[in-house]
C-alpha cells in the first residue's frame, strides 16, 4: 500500500520539474538586455512609417542616438563628433554607403543637434538616413507621461 | 525494521522537492515580472540633398516645401496644423507621388515636428523626401 504511494509521488514530480526547467531556460535565453540603448530618449509617434523588423534591420544597421541635450551615442556609449565620423568612415570603407543608417533622436531635441549628426553622415557619403519613431506603444506610457 | 525503511523512502523525496520547486517558481515569477513588452518601432527614411546643386533642378515638377519651425509646420509658406497638412498632402499626392518634397528645418525646431512631417509624407506615399536645414 505504502509502496504504491511513494511510486506515484515520484512519477508526478519528474516531468513537471523538466517542464519548469525548460521554461526557465527559455526565459533566460529570450531575455533581452535592453540596457544597450539610451532609455532616456523619448521618441515621437510615427504610425505610418515602415515597421522595423528583424528582416529590414540587418546586422549592418547602425543606430545613432541623440538625446534631448544633443549627446551623441551608439548603444548608449557617448561619442564625440570626431569619433562618430571615424566610425562611420570605417563602416563606409568596409560596407559601402548602402547600409541602413538610423537616427534615434529625442522628440524634444533641437534640429541643430540632429543636424550635426546628419552632416557627419553626409560628409562620409551616407545620403539616405532614417529616423526612428514609435509605431505602436506596448510598454506603458512613458512617452505620454513625459510629453513636452 | 522493514516498515521503517519503507516509510523513510517515501518521505525523503518529498522533503527534497519542496524547496527546489519554491525556488524554481520564484525564478519563474521573477522572469515573468521583469519581462518587458517593447514598443513597435517604425523608420522614416529621407535623403539629404546631394551637394551637386544641379541634381535637384532636374526634377521639373514643382517641389512642395514644408517648413518645420519652432512653433509649427508651414506648407508652401502657410502655417498649418498637422491635420491640415495631412489633407493638403493627400491632395498633392494625388497629382504625383514622385514629386520632391523639400522639408526645411529651422535650427531651433524640435525633432518631433520633423518626424511628424515625415510621417505624414510617408502616409501619402510621398517617397522623394529631402531634408534641408536653414
Amino acid at each position: 500500500m505504502s509502496k504504491l504511494k511513494t511510486e506515484q509521488c515520484e512519477m508526478d514530480m519528474t516531468p513537471m520539474i523538466d517542464v519548469v526547467f525548460q521554461l526557465i531556460i527559455f526565459f533566460v535565453v529570450t531575455l533581452k538586455m535592453t540596457s544597450d540603448i539610451n532609455q532616456d530618449i523619448v521618441l515621437e509617434d510615427g504610425k505610418h512609417g515602415v515597421t522595423m523588423t528583424q528582416e529590414n534591420t540587418p546586422t549592418s544597421t547602425i543606430e545613432i542616438e541623440v538625446d534631448r541635450r544633443g549627446r551623441i551615442s551608439i548603444h548608449n556609449a557617448t561619442l564625440s563628433e570626431g569619433m562618430l565620423r571615424d566610425i562611420l568612415r570605417n563602416r563606409v570603407n568596409r560596407l559601402g554607403n548602402q547600409f541602413p543608417c538610423l537616427i534615434r533622436a529625442d522628440r524634444r531635441t533641437k534640429h541643430d543637434q540632429v543636424k550635426r549628426v546628419m552632416d557627419i553622415c553626409t560628409a562620409v557619403g551616407l545620403w539616405k538616413l532614417s529616423f526612428v519613431a514609435i509605431q505602436e506603444h506596448k510598454s506603458k506610457g512613458k512617452t505620454l507621461m513625459e510629453g513636452n | 525494521m522493514a516498515y521503517q525503511r519503507r516509510q523513510n523512502k517515501g518521505e525523503s523525496p518529498k522533503l527534497d522537492m519542496t524547496p527546489m520547486i519554491d525556488v524554481v517558481f520564484q525564478l519563474l515569477i521573477f522572469f515573468v515580472v521583469t519581462l518587458k513588452q517593447e514598443d513597435i518601432m517604425a523608420k522614416l527614411s529621407a535623403a539629404r540633398p546631394q551637394a551637386d546643386p544641379t541634381a535637384t533642378k532636374e526634377n521639373q515638377v514643382e517641389p512642395m516645401t514644408i517648413i518645420v519651425a519652432a512653433d509649427g509646420l508651414f506648407f508652401n509658406g502657410q502655417p498649418m496644423r498637422p491635420a491640415e497638412l495631412d489633407r493638403k498632402l493627400e491632395r498633392m499626392s494625388g497629382f504625383s507621388k514622385t514629386a520632391t518634397v523639400l522639408i526645411k528645418c529651422t535650427m531651433n525646431s524640435p525633432h518631433g515636428l520633423l518626424v511628424t512631417a515625415l510621417d505624414l509624407c510617408n502616409k501619402h506615399q510621398l517617397t522623394n523626401l529631402s531634408i534641408l536645414s536653414m
